[in-house]
């Protein structure tokens, strides 16, 4: 056997052997026939074993064997969970924004709220002014008509409450809530017996709704309403039925020509 | 990606035919290679070398199957030994090797040696690509190859050296 190793005569079989070291093998076969006869049986073993078992490589392939119908199908399976995830990101998201846009049906009470608590605190912080009860006095009534008209971005006449015993004093700009355009006015009226009514004033809240509300609020009555123009509280410490017929006076004047879609040009 | 898929396409038929020699079943071969491919496929990017994707998948193929013999193991299922071929006959022509004979051969074999034996005759792998699939030395290997080649000698009745003599 010499120098050549069974590895190499096994190597030689398998079609593995270097270059290099294949002429010597190939001699040493030439010159041993027990090697040739180890050679020729290896290669019978691997073409029997090929012969058993290599159609099965040329048979068609089944389609649950094709990779890209797998990839597919893991991928299907992968993203069922984060479609599960998506999907309660979305609810969660819903929810949310639901609540977020449902938020000024929600308020919509504590809007008024805000503006006849507003009202009322303006009313029970100036009424009790003498000298500076008011900003603007009656006497320029038509600057202050103009003036908060241009700052409450509407057009705001002067109610007239002659027949309910009140005159004007005078009004004032005041700040407001945000969602009512950030500003108020205020006008006063007093009648002989120094009783003094204020009417409070803003441009529409962004629903824009019509909204009545009667309120006692800290000792005041509050008349409240809301178009799509301007909301309006009345406040006074009068009888009831007193501020009711202040309140009707001024809400029929207010919201006069409100009845159409473009508000009346006063000024 | 798509080409990733390509060379697991083109590995199939050879993986199934490797799956059916080692299990001798054709659909548990087929089951074998779906759950290599599947694995394959969902760790592309992960393990994968980055080499062509053959050794790989036959590496992947070999563990699960060595992972199913041992959970049939547990399971009691194992091939009953007794029903392991006795030693054959000789071939009824010289030179010519029984196929059921060589086929119950190689089920008596180790697996390790069967392992080895059929990537580097069936598959036809370079013994370094075979080392490297089974992850052992190439002088593992080919100490395996040697013994699994004189088991199927001895097993198939096939002639050995005296008796070659005296057919020269």
């Amino acid at each position: 056997m010499s120098q050549i190793s069974r590895d190499q005569l096994m190597a030689y079989a398998d079609g593995q052997l270097p270059e290099a070291e294949r002429a010597a093998v190939e001699a040493h076969l030439g010159t041993n026939p027990e090697a040739a006869a180890e050679v020729a049986l290896l290669q019978r073993q691997t073409d029997a074993i090929r012969t058993m078992f290599g159609p099965a490589g040329a048979e068609s392939v089944p389609a649950r064997l094709r990779p890209r119908r797998l990839a597919a199908e893991i991928d299907r399976r992968r993203t069922r969970p984060w479609l599960w995830a998506a999907a309660a990101v979305v609810l969660v998201g819903l929810g949310l924004g639901a609540g977020w846009f449902a938020r000024p049906l929600l308020e919509a009470r504590p809007a008024s709220a805000t503006l006849i608590a507003d009202a009322v605190n303006a009313h029970a912080v100036y009424v009790a002014e003498n000298r500076h009860a008011v900003e603007v006095g009656k006497d320029d009534s038509e600057h202050l008509s103009t003036w908060l008209s241009n700052r409450l971005d509407t057009t705001l006449g002067m109610p007239d409450l002659t027949e309910e015993g009140f005159t004007l004093v005078g009004g004032r700009l005041l700040p407001g809530e945000p969602d009512a355009g950030g500003r108020a006015a205020q006008l006063m009226y007093e009648n002989a017996s120094q009783q003094r009514v204020t009417i409070y004033v803003t441009s529409a809240l962004p629903d824009g709704k019509p909204a009545y509300q009667f309120a006692s609020y800290e000792g005041a009555e509050a008349f409240y309403w809301a178009n799509a123009r301007i909301t309006c509280t009345v406040v006074g410490t009068l009888p009831e039925a007193q501020m009711k017929a202040v309140a009707g006076a001024v809400y029929s004047q207010l919201t006069e020509g409100d009845v159409g879609s473009k508000p009346p040009y006063r000024g | 990606m798509d080409s990733f898929l390509d060379q697991l396409e083109a590995c199939v038929p050879a993986l199934r035919r490797y799956a059916r020699a080692l299990t001798r079943s054709a659909d548990l071969a087929d089951d074998l290679v779906q759950d290599c491919l599947e694995r394959a496929i969902s760790r592309r990017g992960l393990f994968r070398p980055s080499g062509p994707v053959r050794a790989w998948l036959f590496t992947i193929l070999l563990n699960l199957h060595r992972n199913a013999l041992r959970a049939s193991h547990r399971r009691g299922e194992i091939v009953d030994f007794d029903t392991i071929p006795e030693p054959s006959t000789p071939a009824p022509q010289p030179g010519h090797i029984a196929l059921a004979e060589m086929a119950r051969a190689i089920d008596t074999l180790p697996l390790e040696q069967k392992e080895a034996l059929l990537l580097v005759t069936l598959e036809g792998l370079a013994y370094s690509e075979a080392a490297d699939i089974l992850k052992i030395p190439q002088g593992t290997l080919m100490s395996r190859l040697g013994r699994a080649r004189a088991a199927l000698r001895t097993l198939t009745g096939t002639p050995a050296e005296p008796h070659l003599r005296t057919v020269k």
